[in-house]
């Protein structure tokens, strides 16, 4: 009896401390994960390296080549909120995922629609901004035309930029029609202002601008965007701790109106045209 | 010297006038066919600026790329110096193994397109070798003066990193024509060099460092230099993975301003006078080096 109750203690003393060995090991894998977090990282070195492209009036170059825009307020402030230097990485749209992946910059904060595709690619954070797909088409070439039906023709010819939701919303809504696709979106534009395209489709405001600006020879053939689509910061896969906190700082600029402020200043007025050309 | 007496022919005449019709018709279809708004009074402005703090002219976005492009161009040149000749010494090397190291890396390179060699490059190989080296934590370890060097020689801090990359890979690509250029001046020596080399009693290292080389570099001089004007128009290509040279900030601007044609025409010219110049100091260089030649002999 006695024997037998003393394997009884050693398999209890066994058990308990492989229990322990076992939550001691999850305590360290907790800690690395943590440790290696992009957002420790960035606190670490005391930089936050954000990958932008270049897109009206979302990231821009001014006159003396400093960067502007909606993203870029957004951007320098979740910096100054976390206390960490900005360090902009200007990158091609085609290539951004890539390089985010690759590790060349820690967060995509460059308008980046959510969807799914993309999101299993791509971690996102919730949305701090809601854009919409707007379609501007070529007076001569697409005259008369008023609905999205009727660019979802064969003969009908439109132009995006490459691997954006731009380019999707054009597969999706006109999927009969020719899809021209480009690297930057001043190729885009360019090929709509040549009339080799009937149209373009862009995330809103940007046609709306290029009708006003060239009134001769563009129109808008619908008044409102035909999307809505939520936009988020795009992290690396698997890192709760960066997202958790970019989540919620969003949540934070958001309930202090501080968004909605500057999405008004970039989006609903024209004053940071000057700072351009 | 005689002076030769210019004579205009009727088929000189007629060539110039259907060339300078095409060239005026072509500006007639931009201007009427296009609906193009000039804004070159715009344009100025982005290659110098006058900075209002500092109260003095800097450069803008345009210039800065150009210097960028011309940073890379010669550390790229450089470094791909050093590559050629180790494997062009390689080439004509009396081994097996070293000749095929050579040639593989020559075929290789060469039979890729360099678009194709600038992305594997970018996103696989520079990507592992130079974290691995410790890039970045050397960068940051660096204290203010070194900063300001880095800064001119090579890339601002926060983009050597990629800045290095480009350079790797536009290395790598012109260090396979410069192997080339490097194989064929050695074996442009006459083997009657060689052979005397030998007969004096040289090994084969002594007869390729003291006699053989110091011919080969005459000939290989001027196509190095032509090959640095080659590396020049090459790096516009890294623009693809966001370099900031004189491409990519061109790029850059456009998707910005939307002024396409003004732009592409101010970079065709920046790069013209960048190529240009540098055409002219090879041609002097050439012919100094065959008039040090003819004197030599004598």
């Amino acid at each position: 009896m006695k024997r037998r109750q003393e394997i009884l203690i050693l398999v209890t003393v066994l058990v308990m401390s492989m229990g322990l060995a076992g939550a001691a090991a999850a305590g360290k894998i907790q800690q690395e994960l943590t440790g290696e977090s992009t957002i420790e990282n960035a606190l670490k070195r005391g930089v936050l390296r954000v990958g932008i492209s270049t897109f009206v009036p979302w990231a821009m170059k001014d006159k003396t080549g400093k960067l502007i825009g909606f993203e870029i307020d957004v951007a320098n402030r979740l910096a100054q909120d976390t206390g960490v230097e900005i360090e902009f990485v200007p990158t091609k749209w085609a290539g951004i995922i890539p390089a985010l992946l690759t590790g060349k910059f820690d967060v995509i904060i460059g308008g980046m629609g959510i969807l799914p595709q993309r999101n299993l690619k791509v971690n996102f954070t919730i949305p701090y901004d809601y854009s919409g797909m707007s379609i501007v088409a070529h007076k001569q070439l697409a005259a008369g035309f008023k609905r999205l039906e009727e660019f979802n023709r064969p003969e009908v010819k439109i132009a995006a930029r490459l691997g954006s939701t731009a380019e999707m919303a054009v597969r999706k809504y006109m999927p009969q029609a020719r899809l021209q696709l480009f690297d930057d979106e001043s190729q885009v534009i360019q090929e709509l202002r040549s009339g080799r395209v009937h149209a373009m489709v862009a995330s809103a405001p940007l046609p709306t601008y290029l009708a006003l600006e060239n009134p001769e020879v563009l129109f808008l053939p619908l008044q409102e965007t035909f999307t809505k689509e939520p936009i988020g910061f795009a992290v690396r896969k698997g890192d709760v701790d960066t997202l958790n906190y970019f989540n919620n700082w969003i949540r934070v600029v958001e309930a202090e109106g501080w968004l909605k402020e500057r999405k008004q200043y970039w989006f609903n007025t024209k004053e940071w045209e000057k700072q351009l050309k | 010297m005689f002076e030769k007496k210019i004579k205009i022919t009727v088929l000189d005449a007629t060539v110039l006038l259907i060339v300078t019709a095409a060239g005026l018709y072509l500006v007639y279809r931009i201007q009427a066919g296009l609906h193009y708004r000039w804004h070159w009074s715009a344009i100025p402005q982005y290659l110098f600026r006058y900075d209002t703090v500092a109260g003095s002219w800097k450069p803008n976005v345009l210039v800065l790329g150009l210097l960028t492009t011309i940073r890379l161009s010669i550390w790229a040149t450089a470094l791909a110096t050093i590559i050629g000749t180790v494997m062009g010494l390689l080439r004509v090397s009396s081994g097996l193994f070293n000749r095929l190291i050579g040639g593989t890396y020559v075929e290789i390179v060469r039979n890729l397109p360099p678009l194709v060699l600038v992305f594997i490059f970018y996103f696989f190989i520079g990507d592992q070798i130079l974290p691995a080296l410790g890039t970045e934590r050397l960068v940051s370890g660096i204290s203010g003066s070194g900063r300001s060097l880095l800064k001119v020689l090579f890339a601002p801090p926060a983009l050597l990193v990629p800045f290095l990359s480009a350079l790797v890979t536009l290395a790598l690509f012109e260090g396979a024509y410069i192997t080339e250029i490097v194989r064929s001046g050695i074996q442009s020596i006459e083997a009657g060099q060689w052979e005397a080399a030998a007969a004096l009693g040289f090994t084969r290292s002594q007869q390729m460092r003291h006699i053989i080389l110091p011919q080969a570099v005459q000939r290989i001089l001027p196509p190095l230099a032509g090959q640095f004007i080659s590396t020049i128009k090459d790096s516009a290509i890294v623009s693809v993975i966001s370099i900031q040279e004189l491409t990519f900030q061109g790029m850059e601007l456009m998707a910005t301003t939307y002024f396409t044609f003004e732009i592409w025409i101010t970079i065709t010219g920046l790069y013209l006078l960048l190529t240009l110049s540098c055409s002219l100091a090879v041609e002097r260089l050439e012919i100094r080096l065959r008039k040090g030649r003819a004197v030599g002999r004598h």
